[in-house]
């Protein structure tokens, strides 16, 4: 049996590793744009220089061959064909068209940098985004010359370029149409910290101001920024960090369903025939650890080994700027009826939100050490033990259960 | 529902402080609790034995010896003696250097302030002198004299100062004291390596050092105290972190030994030390009380009028009266001296002097107070300390804290002048069930459990509300007092029988005795109640309750109340419970020999119960009704 | 594979299960000259209280389903397919810390004198010998044991 996977991403490599553990002897290609294997989440590292290509990558070495796996970089899928079982692709070096039946497909491209509509903003030379390695090794390139470096947005990925920028030692402008930063990721007490240390480290940040139009000088190598108050902003490296949206172009006219993101069963399944999906392009989730367990799963179902993707979704994500480590796990904010617990010193922050006694939210700054238990807490609504004297002393310990094998439980 | 960190511990009998604590931007001890919170079990059964070099051993089921063979019941022994050697070693300190004191007082001709005490004193000890001076340098001797005894000879004092019944039965079970510090001396000797292994023995022995404790450490340190600094009168006084007042000098004194600055404390209203202040921009200088020795300015506070308003606080009181800002400096000569008051003055510019370098603390000046030029030189360095600090650091006060009108000054002459100098009104009202008993809720404070003097504030308040009234002494009467039940409205939450005496009376439900020192003055109200009704100490309806007990010199208190006899309940064990011997001879086997007994439970109510089912026992075997 | 198995019932809480983890990180030295106050001195294994005041002791059981190294972006946590225990690398790490996020049971922290790396239990498999954990222990509260 051949399984092809597009997308080297968590969620294809993971998939192409789980099938290669079930099945010795079934065809795997994988077949992606890039031309290397890396995680996205460290490209910042990469704009700042603390890690080279290799250092970016999450497998060994000889992954490919160890597994015996065959990998097509550099090649753009365009088409499914879903009749034939084939996939159309691009050739990214010779730009010639080509194509490659699957028995299996997993579809596994992950998602794109979103253009919000802003008049005048376009790719062109000083524009980028941050998705990919080739944006990173972009910015880097564009920022060594750049005065005016400018990003648009303050979540995690405008975030993670302003850092790798400051890295680089430069001072970029970030431009957020909201109120504070990181406003998916952290409540506003403790993005504030990050915010004071970004400005302290040079970096500028414009909130609640629209960005009205963007006027490129003729090479579209430099331009300005106009916002609606009428405040002008020179740039010569802008930076698109205004959200993704799972990359479901080459779906277009296959004739399988998508919504926001490709539709797919409990079983990872798409409602093509012989089609899985895993990973951001789902839509269900955009975090890695989601990843990886729906390339696992949607492996399994393409091994014939029948699996349910039953994880419980629950908004979470880790923060580490200037070395002050932040984790937050569901709610950000109170909801009416809820209940805000807080604790803090000069270094440290932690917030729980209960609903009757349940935790809905945990937001930890400075001290995340064996914290794990809150997003378990949350996302089984386990009810806060109240056998402690304060809901602070919440662990395991009052769950504490081991199986058989000696692994932990939570006790009922 | 925001709070500072780590303050999970935080608890407190006293909200306020509690609330206060929480939002401080200094560490504190209570800050440190939950780091220190998963406690090792062999410590707290008192099984690890760390006496050679082939240690620590530690008893499991598969070790239940330690390698040179020594069992729990050995290690146990050994671990509890050498506390109680180290307690009343403490304790005889404090006497010894009390009573140095007095004799150079008395040499010196210097002032003495409580005639009346010596001459009771004198009395009790059978001496006689022409004048104030050479009685007083003799009382002093005959103290000094007893505690130099070596351990085969028996201290001279124990017979005239003990009741009778408790003096035959001490000689008869072997336990009379030597000298008191020989006692802890032999204490040290026989807990070593392989030396005694007898574990009744060692606490046979942990009852000698009682007695000297006791009798010498406690009692006699306060008689002493009463000839130099003036005897305790009955009087409402202020408490809490409200007697701070910034615009005078601050003082904070931590110790034992009040004789120590005598002089020092006459001397901060003379018109040179008021004019000191003043060239500094202070009114002058003022002394805050803090731990025992506050207590014991505070019951003598008729005659410190002027240089003290008031006791703020108990041991763990402390770093949070430093964190308040404006005290300018930390005069020492004892415990409860914690470490944790160091980076408190380091960070608040708080200047630390130790006038007995038994407790010198690592930032502390150590400063010798021998001479009025002393005492200047150490009012020099405060002053300085005063005009350094004083606008460069932040004032964080609390004047609303503890209340104005605690009751205070209680001691067995006082109260007994109260009730018209007999004890009888007392007795009749006992007698009748209108008090249904007595108890001492005395010892310390400490954080573990409910949290700092939760059960002892707890407990005080089930048992006055069973009708039985309470008397402290000790860190126990700082935390009681803020708390507010030793001020005569506390009587709404005494059982309506007591809440009838004390509204008659005017007074509280709780008699504040003021500091530790003072479990020997409950030791002679008992013994003088025993002695009117004719009967031993163990047949009063009276116990004894060291709630919070914190440290060793408690296990010596505690040692002395199981020698006379009395029902002894501790919150927490005393690391012996690793031990059946030792268990067994504390919580029952001690009712054959001295009638006491350790009782132990940190439930306030379920304690309060047990406590009550004591006395209801005894009262029916006085056939009391 | 082997895990070390708990009888938290055995546990005395004398933490010498921490101090000989804190101690197989050293290249030499004894338990008398380790430096229990300096933050380097950090032990993978620690001991929770529960709310009986019930001695709990928490080490990473090398899960058979790993959240840690099934959230880790770096490659740098990863479940030896042969040995089944979860292994770290801290040159790879990107101190994300998802690792910490997701353990289940809270086992995981960042290392408290640098904040660079996770503190998480090796086996002591450069050690070549059972985890100093298991060897230190007085009640026998953990043992090593083949599972499935």
């Amino acid at each position: 049996m051949k399984h092809v996977i597009i997308g080297a991403g968590a969620a294809g490599i993971t998939a192409a590793k789980v099938i290669r553990e079930n099945r010795k002897d079934d065809e795997i290609v994988i077949i992606s744009t890039d031309d290397a294997v890396y995680s996205r989440c460290m490209l910042h590292k990469f704009i700042g220089g603390s890690r080279n290509v290799a250092e970016l990558s999450f497998i060994p070495p000889n992954f490919f061959e160890e597994n015996n796996i065959r990998w097509r970089s550099n090649k753009t899928v365009t088409g499914v064909n879903i009749k034939e079982k084939r996939i159309v692709f691009n050739c990214g070096k010779c730009g010639k068209q080509s194509n490659e039946s699957y028995d299996r497909l997993l579809l596994a491209t992950g998602s794109q940098s979103f253009f919000p509509p802003i008049e005048g903003l376009r790719p062109g030379p000083a524009v980028c985004t941050l998705r990919d390695l080739s944006d990173a090794k972009k910015i880097r390139m564009k920022a060594d010359n750049a005065k005016n470096i400018v990003i648009i947005g303050a979540g995690l990925v405008g975030l993670d370029a302003a850092y790798g920028l400051v890295e680089m030692g430069k001072t970029p402008t970030i431009v957020e149409m909201g109120q504070h930063i990181l406003s998916a990721n952290l409540d506003p007490r403790a993005a504030m910290t990050y915010q004071a240390k970004f400005e302290e480290a040079g970096c500028r940040f414009i909130f609640g101001n629209r960005v009205k139009s963007i006027e490129f000088d003729d090479f579209g190598t430099s331009g300005t920024i106009v916002f609606e108050s009428g405040d002008k902003l020179p740039t010569d490296l802008l930076i698109v960090a205004a959200g993704v949206s799972p990359a479901i172009g080459l779906l277009k006219s296959s004739g399988i369903p998508y919504n926001r993101g490709v539709i797919v069963n409990e079983y990872l399944a798409t409602e093509a025939e012989y089609v899985y999906a895993a990973g951001d392009i789902t839509g269900l989730s955009e975090s890695w650890p989601s990843a990886i367990s729906q390339g696992e799963i949607a492996a399994l179902n393409m091994c014939g080994i029948k699996s349910v993707y039953d994880d419980i979704l629950e908004r979470q994500n880790t923060v580490n700027f200037f070395d002050i480590p932040s984790l937050s796990v569901g709610r950000l904010n109170p909801e009416p009826g809820d209940v805000v617990h807080i604790r803090e010193d000069q270094q440290r922050y932690q917030k729980v939100i209960t609903q009757n006694n349940i935790s809905v939210g945990v937001t930890l700054q400075g001290d995340i050490s064996r914290s794990g238990f809150w997003q378990y807490l949350i996302k089984h609504k386990i009810p806060i033990n109240n056998a402690q004297e304060s809901l602070w002393k919440t662990s395991f310990a009052d769950s504490y259960e081991l199986d058989a094998n000696g692994e932990y439980k939570w006790a009922k | 529902m925001t709070q500072r960190f780590s303050c999970t511990t935080c608890q407190s009998a006293d909200k306020p402080l509690e609330r206060f604590v929480a939002d401080l931007p200094l560490e504190t001890s209570f800050h440190r609790v939950e780091s220190q919170e998963v406690k090792c079990g062999f410590g707290l059964q008192g099984v690890c034995c760390r006496l050679c070099a082939n240690g620590p051993c530690r008893i499991t089921p598969d070790s239940p010896k330690g390698v040179c063979g020594a069992s729990a019941d050995t290690i146990v022994a050994r671990n509890f003696l050498r506390a109680v050697a180290a307690g009343s070693g403490c304790y005889i300190h404090v006497v010894e250097g009390t009573a140095r004191n007095l004799k150079k007082t008395a040499k010196s001709k210097g002032r003495l302030v409580g005639l009346k005490a010596l001459d009771r004193l004198c009395a009790m000890l059978g001496i006689e002198g022409a004048d104030a001076h050479e009685k007083a340098e003799k009382v002093a001797d005959a103290v000094l004299t007893d505690i130099y005894k070596p351990l085969f000879e028996k201290m001279e004092l124990t017979q005239k100062m003990a009741y009778q019944p408790r003096y035959k039965l001490w000689d008869k079970l072997g336990i009379l004291p030597g000298g008191a510090k020989s006692e802890v001396f032999s204490g040290v000797v026989k807990s070593s390596t392989n030396l005694n292994s007898d574990p009744v023995d060692m606490l046979l022995h942990a009852l000698r050092l009682g007695i000297s404790t006791g009798l010498y450490g406690l009692t006699l340190t306060n008689l002493l105290n009463d000839v130099m600094l003036g005897e305790p009168e009955i009087r409402l006084a202020p408490v809490g972190l409200r007697v701070i007042n910034p615009d005078y000098i601050n003082i904070m004194v931590t110790g034992h030994q009040h004789s120590l600055i005598a002089g020092l404390q006459s001397r901060l209203t003379s018109e040179s030390a008021i004019k000191m202040a003043n060239d500094v921009g202070a009114k002058g200088f003022k002394i805050v009380g803090c731990t025992c020795v506050g207590q014991d300015l505070q019951v003598r506070g008729s005659l410190c009028t002027g240089f003290f308003d008031g006791h703020a606080g108990n041991n763990f009181t402390s770093e949070v009266i430093l964190a308040t800002g404006a005290i300018d400096a930390v005069l020492t000569e004892f415990n409860c001296t914690l470490p944790g008051i160091e980076p408190i003055c380091d960070a608040l510019l708080i200047k630390q002097i130790c006038i007995d370098p038994v407790a010198k603390k690592a930032n502390a000046q150590v400063m010798n107070i021998a001479s009025p030029e002393d005492e200047d030189a150490i009012l020099k360095e405060i002053t300085a300390a005063y005009k350094a600090r004083r606008g460069n650091v932040p004032l964080n006060l609390l004047p609303n804290h503890g209340n104005d009108n605690t009751l205070t000054g209680v001691s067995e002459t006082s109260l007994k002048a109260f009730l018209g100098d007999t004890w009888q009104p007392l007795i009749e009202l006992i007698a009748s069930g209108q008090i249904k008993g007595l108890a001492a809720v005395v010892g310390c404070s400490n954080l573990m459990g409910a949290g700092h003097d939760v059960l002892s504030v707890e407990l005080t308040k089930e048992l006055i509300a069973k009708d039985i009234l309470v008397l402290t002494a000790g860190c126990s009467s700082g935390g009681i007092e803020n708390c507010g039940l030793m001020s005569p409205e506390a009587a709404e939450l005494a059982g309506p029988k007591l809440k009838a005496v004390c509204e008659k009376l005017g007074i509280p439900p709780v008699l504040n005795f003021g500091p530790c020192l003072a479990i020997g003055r409950l030791e002679i109200v008992a013994t003088e109640i025993a002695e009117a009704l004719n009967i031993d100490i163990p047949q009063l309806p009276l116990v004894l309750s060291a709630p919070q007990w914190l440290e060793e010199q408690a296990l010596a208190d505690g040692a002395f109340g199981l020698a006379l006899g009395l029902p002894l309940h501790l919150g927490l064990p005393p690391f012996v419970t690793g031990s059946p011997v030792a268990v067994q001879v504390l919580t029952s086997d001690m009712k054959s020999l001295t009638g006491g007994h350790v009782l132990i439970n940190g439930d306030a109510a379920e304690s309060a119960t047990m406590l009550e089912e004591i006395i209801l026992q005894k009262r029916k075997d006085l056939n009391l009704p | 594979m082997k895990r070390i198995l708990i009888d938290a019932e055995k546990c005395m809480g004398c933490k010498n299960c921490s101090i000989a983890c804190a101690h197989a990180r050293r290249p030499s030295g004894s338990l008398y000259d380790i430096a229990l106050s300096d933050p380097e001195t950090e032990s993978r294994n620690t001991i929770l209280l529960d709310g009986k005041k019930q001695y709990k002791p928490l080490f990473c059981r090398h899960c058979a389903r790993p959240s840690c190294a099934n959230s880790c972006m770096s490659g740098a946590m990863v479940k030896d397919a042969k040995t089944g225990h979860v292994w770290y690398d801290r040159h790879k790490c990107a101190q994300c810390f998802m690792c910490v996020m997701n353990c289940p049971f809270g086992v995981l922290k960042p290392d408290r004198a640098t904040g660079k790396y996770v503190v998480k239990c090796d086996f002591c498999k450069d050690r070549g010998s059972e985890p100093e954990c298991v060897k230190n222990c007085p009640t026998k509260a953990i043992h090593v044991k083949e599972v499935d």
